[in-house]
């Protein structure tokens, strides 16, 4: 077997374990009934993400994804968790949960149908192989092509800054409450 | 050269206007004043006009069109806000302005103590502006909106006293008789626009005896349709049972607009499209028909009345038929003088019982009038100024222009012995019911024992006394009247016939002796008379039953045909449905609604069930 | 692996997120159902960016990742507030849209 072969049976075979881990995180997500337990398995299907991210040639994405989203967005969750008490949920079997799942299966087979149309054909020669994915090459990309997109993105922060602090900040009188 | 015309319609719309807006602010006074100083001064801006009509020579007066503002203008229609000034249209806008002017002054005495008194000048002058419009306009659009305002303003006037029950109706009345008249009248601006294309006065006469042979059928069909409204709304045989009820709205109005001015726009109107009936000849010996008839019919119903006015209304219904058929026949200017003779004296018929009314404290009925002479002497003489020149008494104005209808019926073109013999014969009928409330109303005993009569006001006299005047003397001006309105009608023939003219005579004279006559018999044989006329005197009494007869044949079965379609059409039908789709709406949305749960989560599902139905022809098709 | 691995995995990613927003009660975990549904399409846009040798998918992701983090802090300080004013953490108690 050459190490060639080897190699990319190797590659294959963590992409596909990281894949399925990342599936099987995000079932968790969604399963478990302690809203911490679904914090954590979150981080991990990021993580997961993240890992595919580095295996797809991203590895910019892949530190933005750890930073961004396991670190301060996670972070975030869990604070939130931590100060509204991380009460158990009671699951309960409703029409509105079998029509979910039906729907979603059906959705998913979909899904799975339209994948199998065929594959694309690269764009060759248009980013060199070892620049790719690096943050050389998104930062040049970024602040050549997209530099609008960019600081419209920036504005785009600056306005949900100012949204979260006036929401946290001003305390509301209780809203009036609908009378049952 | 008329350029300020248009302020003749100007200022009774201003008053009008001015009245509705500001009438209950000011006072009475001023109210007063506002509401006659308005006509006066349409009046004086009439004579303006008048004089420099009288400056052009008679050749040049016909026709001047003073286009105001281009209302619309869509393709080849083009409708001009217009007024023609011609000697017709100044010589109605004379008598509208100077008759209206007077008993504008007169009603400041007799509605002195109405509450609504601003109301009333408000509507008088929204009235005079509207036959200002009728008259003053150049084409047949024009011509009918006037035509409507002065039908709403007769409305307004007659249902005045609102709280009076008999009033409101007899206002319905008048109004649902009217726009029969109406749809006739749109009816016949429809025909003309589709056949002659414009609906000006002056294109539509110009071209119609070129276009048309005599008695063409779109000539007869206009003239007809045409002579609905103007049957309407001169009250003539069949549509004429509103004038009588009509008296019912306050005597000035009587005076004003069911005697002088409304009720002569049918004769107007067929003035004014002479030119169509002319080609009509077929049309102009109905006119002069229905005209005569109405005359004798209307003058045997005044024989009997004991309203003082419904008498003179129905002398108004019968002068009004011999107006008609000096159209009929074609004697046009004298029609026209007839008409202004006629609005001096039954204006001065009208308020001379209205002042006698007043002095009697609303009282209307003869039976219970009586020795007045004394107490009411102007108004006495004035009354009998009047009723003499309605009998046609030699040398009032009356005479010169009934005498000249009675006889052109005979020997104009168009006349005959007929015409002739009924003219006569209702001359002496005039004679007789005129002297008859004359004599109930000023001789003998007071038969009412609790009222005071006493002379009215100077305000309500003086006015007599003007109109008197022109009754007495307005004859004197039947030449300059057919010469003034000679460049629209063309010269009359005058003609001289000695041995018709004293039968004529001796008709009305021989009228006012029957009622003196039968005024001096005793009762009991003036009631063995009546015994003996028994059926006939029923019938005149009752109005030759014509009310009952409408009744059965219209209104009942109007009445019944709508409560069955109320029933079935409106309330199974329409209404069921209309009910029907508004219940089953509400069901539908409500059950609609319960999917709109408010619940973020069953929107997700929906978003989701949406999504899988676009998948599903993306991934299938 | 082919395409159809990232596809399928990335599918399923998305269902199990869709799924979650529907069947759980928790807002704090619906927003996470939703972090999983843009991941999921985070992760196809840069394997396709791979597949096809185009950086534009990875800019793509960039700009979804900064969206979600915009939005993300924004919805957690409306969950807060709706809290402190409610007392509550059940969605299907707020329901004054409903019809």
């Amino acid at each position: 077997m050459e190490i060639a072969t080897v190699f990319n049976f190797t590659h294959d075979a963590v992409i596909f374990a990281v894949g399925m881990t990342a599936i099987l995180a995000s079932l968790g997500v969604i399963l478990c009934s302690s809203p911490i337990y679904c914090a954590l398995y979150l981080i991990g299907h990021m993580i997961c993400l993240a890992l595919l991210f580095l295996l797809y040639n991203a590895e910019f994405l892949a530190v933005v994804q750890i930073i961004v989203y396991a670190g301060a967005v996670m972070i975030l969750f869990l604070f939130i968790i931590a100060l509204l008490g991380g009460k158990k949920e009671v699951q309960e079997n409703t029409f509105h949960r079998a029509m979910a799942f039906a729907f979603v299966f059906i959705l998913l087979g979909e899904l799975y149908l339209s994948a199998t149309v065929g594959t694309t054909q690269p764009i060759r020669g248009e980013i060199p192989a070892e620049l790719f994915g690096t943050a050389k090459a998104i930062g040049l990309e970024l602040f050549s092509k997209h530099v609008v997109a960019f600081e419209l993105a920036s504005g785009l922060l600056l306005v949900a800054a100012v949204g979260v602090i006036c929401l946290a900040k001003f305390s509301f009188a209780p809203l009036r409450r609908r009378v049952r | 050269m008329f350029a300020s015309s248009w302020l003749i319609l100007l200022f009774p719309l201003l008053g009008f206007i001015g009245l509705s807006w500001y009438g209950n602010r000011i006072s009475r006074k001023l109210v007063g004043f506002v509401g006659c100083g308005t006509v006066g001064a349409s009046f004086f801006m009439t004579l303006v006009t008048l004089s420099n009509l009288l400056f052009l020579q008679p050749e040049e007066r016909v026709g001047q069109v003073q286009t105001l503002y281009q209302w619309i203008s869509a393709g080849s229609f083009k409708l001009n806000l217009a007024i023609l000034v011609d000697p017709l249209s100044v010589f109605m806008f004379l008598i509208v302005t100077g008759v209206g002017f007077v008993i504008h002054v007169y009603s400041v005495g007799y509605m002195h103590d109405d509450p609504e008194y601003s109301r009333f000048f408000a509507y008088l002058n929204l009235f005079i502006f509207s036959m200002l419009v009728l008259v003053a306009a150049a084409d047949f659009f024009f011509l009918i909106v006037g035509w409507a305002l002065v039908g709403l303003a007769s409305y307004l006037l007659i249902g005045f006293w609102r709280e009076k029950a008999s009033a409101v109706l007899a206002a319905r009345k008048a109004f649902v008789m009217n726009v029969i008249g109406d749809v006739g009248m749109v009816i016949a601006a429809l025909v003309i626009f589709e056949t002659f294309g414009t609906l000006s006065f002056v294109d539509v006469f110009a071209s119609a005896p070129d276009q048309f042979r005599p008695n063409d059928d779109a000539m007869l069909l206009i003239t007809m349709l045409l002579l609905v409204g103007a049957f309407a709304k001169s009250a003539q045989l069949p549509l004429h049972t509103w004038l009588p009820d009509a008296m019912e709205g306050p005597t000035p109005v009587s005076a004003l607009i069911h005697a002088a001015t409304m009720v002569t726009a049918g004769v107007y109107l067929i003035a004014r499209c002479h030119v169509l009936y002319e080609l009509a000849p077929y049309t102009m010996y109905f006119i002069a028909g229905v005209g005569i008839i109405t005359a004798i019919f209307a003058g045997s119903m005044a024989m009997v009345q004991y309203d003082i006015k419904r008498v003179i209304a129905y002398s108004t219904m019968s002068q009004l038929g011999y107006m008609f058929l000096a159209m009929g026949i074609g004697v046009y200017s004298l029609g026209m003088f007839h008409l202004m003779t006629h609005a001096f004296f039954k204006a001065l018929l009208f308020m001379a019982a209205g002042s006698v009314i007043h002095s009697l404290d609303g009282e209307q009925d003869l039976r219970k009038m009586g020795g007045l002479q004394k107490v009411m002497p102007l108004t006495h003489a004035t009354f009998l100024i009047g009723a003499l020149a309605l009998a046609g008494f030699p040398l009032t104005s009356g005479y010169f222009s009934k005498e000249a209808i009675i006889l052109s019926s005979y020997h104009a073109e168009m006349g005959n012995i007929v015409f002739w013999a009924i003219a006569v014969l209702t001359a002496g009928m005039t004679a007789f019911y005129i002297f008859r409330v004359y004599l109930f109303t000023f001789f003998g005993k007071l038969r009412s024992p609790e009222a005071h009569p006493h002379e009215s006001p100077m305000i309500m006299v003086a006015p007599l006394l003007v109109l008197a005047a022109l009754a007495l003397l307005g004859g004197v001006l039947g030449p300059w009247v057919d010469s003034f309105l000679a460049p629209v009608f063309g010269h009359v023939a005058h003609p001289h016939d000695n041995a018709l003219e004293t039968i004529a005579l001796i008709a009305g004279i021989g009228g006012i002796a029957t009622a003196g006559l039968l005024y001096m018999v005793s009762k009991q044989r003036l009631d063995l008379f009546k015994e003996a006329l028994a059926p006939l005197y029923d019938l005149l009494l009752h109005k030759y039953y014509v009310d009952e007869i409408y009744d059965y044949l219209i209104v009942r079965p109007t009445k019944a045909i709508g409560a069955f379609l109320e029933q079935k059409a409106e309330r199974e039908g329409v209404d069921f449905t209309v009910d029907q789709v508004g219940l089953q709406i509400k069901e539908v949305s409500h059950v609609i609604s319960l999917w709109q749960s408010g619940k973020v989560r069953s929107y997700a599902l929906n978003m989701i069930v949406g999504v899988v139905t676009i998948l599903m022809f993306v991934v299938f098709m | 692996m082919g395409q159809e691995f990232v596809l399928l995995v990335s599918a399923s990613i998305f269902c199990v997120g869709a799924a979650g927003f529907m069947i759980r009660k928790n807002p704090l975990i619906m927003f996470m159902s939703v972090e999983l549904m843009l991941n999921s399409v985070n992760f196809l846009l840069i394997a396709y960016s791979s597949f096809l040798n185009s950086l534009d998918g990875q800019i793509f992701a960039l700009f979804i990742m900064t969206v979600a983090a915009a939005e993300v802090v924004v919805g957690l300080a409306i969950i807060l507030t709706i809290f402190r004013t409610r007392h509550d953490m059940d969605v299907d108690h707020i329901d004054t849209l409903k019809g």
